[in-house]
């Protein structure tokens, strides 16, 4: 039996366990007693809030019951917010602001309260290092907390370096371009990466232990070796969505997911605050999957690492937290319960089926709106798009967000709709007052309800499929899930072409003069591109007499099966990021593309 | 060598193009759904996959001597590599091979007209109805002029373009003899690999072409690829995609589709391979559809070797015996010898084989396993 079927039977087996513990609640009195008392503790812990309208409610909405068997169901099926199996929340607060309510000054309050920090976080990537690492400064200029989410160029997504026939045209467009350790300190020069209100995200995938290796090697260069254990941040290195949807691997998968195992068996011992891997559906939905499917794909993906890293022999209480998931989220009613259901099944998972302690039990999840529902024709209606999906991933009490800019279909976001877009979920959560004074609000309702029944349905659904063809990586070599999202996402065109799909100033009501804006986008002029690949080339000299003793020394690593990331943060010192995967080629082979 | 020379001829029959996505770019979304449209349309699609560079790009289009190259680009870059497809194929005197694309990310509308003038012949943004774009190119690819051949005969000094186009020749030309070799002519060894669906027939290929370039430096390899039409309509010829190693200007691959013929070939195939066999290559290659049990693809003398290739879940002992080509195959491989199911069906197969007093081979192989040793003594036992 794969894991998922252990993981659909767990669900069902819980499911059968709440319909027992709602049963029993009504004919054993005194379970019921204990569950009425539960309950009435619960909501006498709920404090009340006035709004500024003069309304009084409660921080969080409970179903109006009296019944033990609908309030056992309740507290068993959904949980409180914090409570397993978490459908309502992963905390016992999300987004709510101080309480009692301030009149003035509020805002730097409900920051303490809220115990997090400010939720922007900055991407960036563009040119070389230094034109990042500069804008990086400029955004963060006010910040307390400093939050850097990098991205990389084509080449360095893929591997390659700069010096590379035939990718001079993609050096620094649409990401920073790193080929050495000596790029990534220029990157991150400056900023303080062992504070503890700093913290950096690198979306990287098929190259991503060689980038860490980097990141750590360039950090030990300026702070020293000590600074190892203090830093924090989050790497996608989410392999198995690459070969499902994204297509930036470059290792044979076997060898991929070693190189990986390797890289969080490190973090997990020597970098206890790092975030290894960001288990992402967010690709599988923009490449064409449905909703169900993106849940799917992303839960049985995040299930067969939690097996491959328990199989290395690391400790599930010490991964587990660690672990962290990224959605999508588009406009399909789907998305009103999406990332709920998602929490839970993931939760019966990680304790029912691994035996996790509640601290790894947490699905923590970062949402985008979705950028495949963004249009280039009368782009505007794209805020209104990125807002409600916004207030979408906010009912899901998703722990951040990103909200997308909406010139996005046909540019590099300029600053205003940047703005825009993050002053969208100020709005949201800070002007309106949906999300600020009351947790919960639809939660229990019977159309989320519904919905969550519909949606746990087809997720297990689709485990039950994957675990028919041996589990998500067998699935895989049957190019299951791939074959899956082309189908959806051919579906989906051709229901926009028939109609069937309304798409607001596509489809439908079209503008009557359809003109794009003159867009400005900003570009890597060519004589940079020219200067990274001339400093590698340096680079590269500067090396000569190391490369290949490192190189050597790397291979025999791989070779002999030892630990390939804690040699990496040595070979990184003398060689290019295209220079090592050349060599891991030759070991291991190349991802062969399926289609 | 001497042989009649071609003339002048039109082309006829599907629309065939190309698609692929650049280099360090791995959107293929987009154009998995339009290459499905395409083939839904009639259109014969040889789809090379995502980051691919442009000299694979311009290669493969020469080598499929297809009318137009679509690409779907969405990580930047694209003036550039646009820019560079149409230089190479100027270099190449491919130039009538024209080009067109799509795909959003930066492409802004001053790049469409940059990229127009330096010979693009239309960019489709996101969003553009399919059918606006299959319109586009039946309008423009569909009827095409004359193929002008250079009067050079069949020899070791055909370039590409040139062998390419007469594959085209002999493609839409099939019963028609437009040239006759003679037959004092020593040719290349051909070999043909045949298999059910599945079994990892393209893979193996590819790791033998991989094989075959590391052992000699100069050495040329021709593959002859088949996949099936759909019925009515056009083709998705996607081997290319998966290949990795096959991607070299040491080999000379063309695609066919089987357009309605049953039995793993084409019509063309015969005429094809004859072509091929006589252009100097070291080593020719054929993979054909994937087969049920009762084809037995390669006739007399089309061949010099024929290899089955078999995964080790065909089922049931009685579903061995049922398999024709097991008699006819010189050398029987069971690929995916990394499943359970391998040991039984090795011996099994070996038994069969035995009893069949034709000296056949048996051979193991893990074609998607890097440096596989099975595929190292297929290789060997391949040798001309």
């Amino acid at each position: 039996m794969s894991v998922l079927a252990q993981i659909t039977a767990a669900a069902e087996a819980y499911h059968h366990f709440v319909e027992q513990e709602a049963a029993r609640a009504r004919t054993d009195s005194r379970f019921g007693e204990k569950i009425l008392q539960r309950w009435q503790a619960a909501r006498a812990g709920v404090a009340t809030v006035t709004t500024p309208t003069g309304l009084k409610l409660p921080r969080l909405a409970l179903p109006q019951t009296d019944d033990p068997g609908e309030i056992a169901r309740y507290l068993y099926g959904e949980g409180l917010p914090g409570e397993f199996p978490f459908m309502n929340a992963t905390y016992p607060e999300v987004y709510l602001q101080a309480e009692p309510t301030a009149h003035s000054g509020h805002r730097k309050s409900q920051t303490a309260n809220r115990k997090s920090e400010e939720p922007t976080r900055l991407f960036a990537g563009l040119g070389l290092a230094e034109d990042t690492s500069k804008r990086f400064h400029y955004l963060t200029r006010q910040q307390n907390t400093i939050r850097l989410s990098t991205a990389f160029d084509g080449p360095t997504l893929y591997g390659i370096d700069s010096d590379a026939d035939g990718v001079f045209g993609k050096i620094g467009e649409g990401g920073v371009a790193i080929d050495t350790v000596e790029d990534m300190e220029r990157l991150y020069a400056g900023f303080p990466l062992g504070d503890e209100h700093f913290s950096v995200s690198m979306t990287i995938n098929g190259p991503a232990p060689i980038i860490l290796a980097m990141y750590i090697a360039a950090a030990k260069r300026r702070l020293g070796p000590g600074i190892v254990p203090k830093l924090r941040g989050t790497i996608q290195a989410d392999i198995l969505k690459e070969v499902q949807a994204q297509n930036e691997v470059i290792f044979p998968l076997d060898a991929s997911l070693r190189f990986l195992t390797d890289m969080v068996a490190f973090t997990t011992t020597q970098m206890p605050r790092w975030y290894p891997i960001s288990i992402s559906g967010y690709h599988i939905g923009e490449a064409g999957a449905t909703p169900v499917q993106q849940a799917a794909y992303t839960l049985s993906n995040g299930f067969t690492y939690v097996e491959l890293f328990r199989e290395r022999g690391l400790d599930i209480n010490q991964f587990g937290p660690r672990l962290s998931f990224f959605l999508d989220c588009g406009l399909d009613i789907e998305y009103l319960a999406l990332a709920r259901v998602c929490r839970k099944l993931w939760a019966i998972g990680m304790r029912d089926v691994f035996g996790a302690g509640e601290r790894a039990q947490l699905f923590k999840l970062h949402t985008q709106t979705s950028g495949r529902s963004l249009i280039a024709q009368d782009f505007k209606n794209n805020l209104t798009r990125t807002a409600l999906e916004l207030m979408l991933a906010c009912i899901n009490a998703t722990n951040s967000c990103h909200s997308n800019s909406a010139d996005e279909p046909f540019t590099t976001p300029s600053e205003e709709y940047v703005r825009l877009a993050a002053q969208a979920q100020a709005i949201l959560l800070e002007e309106s007052g949906l999300f600020k004074f009351m947790m919960n609000t639809l939660g229990g309702s019977p159309g989320m309800k519904i919905v969550e029944r519909a949606v746990e349905e087809g997720i297990r659904n689709e485990f039950r499929e994957i675990d028919q063809l041996g589990g998500a990586l067998a699935a895989i070599e049957h190019r299951y899930q791939r074959s899956q999202i082309q189908s959806a996402a051919y579906r989906y065109e051709q229901q926009i072409e028939d109609g069937t799909r309304p798409i607001i100033g596509l489809n439908r009501y079209p503008a009557p003069t359809a003109r794009l804006p003159a867009v400005k986008v900003v570009r890597t002029p060519r004589h940079k591109k020219q200067q990274q690949a001339d400093r590698l080339a340096r680079f590269k000299r500067r090396n000569r007499g190391q490369t290949e003793k490192a190189l050597d020394d790397l291979a025999a690593v791989v070779e002999a099966g030892g630990n390939v990331f804690g040699e990496l943060i040595k070979t990184v010192e003398h060689c290019s990021l295209g220079q090592i995967t050349a060599r891991l080629h030759d070991l291991v082979g190349h991802y062969r593309p399926s289609v | 060598m001497n042989t009649k020379r071609i003339q002048e001829t039109k082309k006829s029959g599907p629309i065939r193009i190309l698609t692929a996505v650049p280099i360090c770019d791995g959107h293929d979304s987009a154009i998995n759904t339009i290459n499905l449209e395409f083939i839904r349309q009639g259109i014969e699609v040889i789809y090379l996959g995502y980051h691919r560079s442009a000299r694979d790009i311009v290669r493969a289009a020469i080598q499929e001597d297809v009318g137009a190259i679509g690409i779907s680009s969405y990580n930047g870059g694209h003036v550039e590599f646009f820019a560079e497809v149409l230089d190479l194929l100027k270099k190449q005197g491919a130039a009538d091979i024209r080009v067109f694309g799509g795909g959003g990310g930066t492409i802004t509308p001053a790049d469409v007209r940059l990229m127009k003038r330096r010979g693009v012949d239309e960019i489709f943004f996101a969003g553009t109805p399919m059918t606006e774009i299959v319109d586009f190119v039946k309008r423009n690819y569909g009827r095409h002029a004359t193929i002008p051949l250079s009067r050079q005969a069949l020899s070791r000094g055909l370039n590409d373009r040139d062998l390419a186009r007469r594959l085209t020749v002999v493609e839409s030309n099939v019963g028609h003899s437009s040239f006759n070799i003679r037959s004092s002519t020593p040719g290349s060894c051909v070999v043909g690999i045949t298999g059910p669906g599945g079994a990892g027939k393209t893979t193996l290929l590819d790791e033998l072409a991989l094989r075959f370039l590391k052992a000699n430096a100069h050495a040329r390899l021709a593959i002859l690829s088949h996949d099936p039409s759909a019925l009515g309509k056009g083709a998705l010829l996607g081997d290319r995609a998966t290949m990795i190693y096959s991607q070299d200007d040491r080999v000379f691959m063309r695609s066919l589709a089987s357009r309605g013929k049953s039995g793993g070939l084409s019509s063309a195939t015969e005429r094809c391979l004859q072509l091929l066999r006589y252009c100097g290559f070291d080593l020719v290659l054929v993979e054909t559809v994937g087969i049920g049990q009762e084809a037995m693809p390669f006739g007399r003398k089309l061949v010099d070797k024929t290899v089955l290739v078999m995964s080790p879940d065909y089922g049931s002992r009685l579903q061995l015996q049922k398999i024709v080509m097991l008699d006819a195959a010189d050398i029987v491989v069971v690929n995916k010898s990394d499943l359970a199911a391998a040991k039984t069906a090795a011996a099994e197969i070996e038994q069969r084989l035995t009893l069949n007093h034709r000296g056949q081979k048996l051979v193991c192989t893990v074609a998607k396993r890097h440096r596989d040793a099975g595929v190292d003594t297929l290789f060997q036992l391949l040798k001309p």
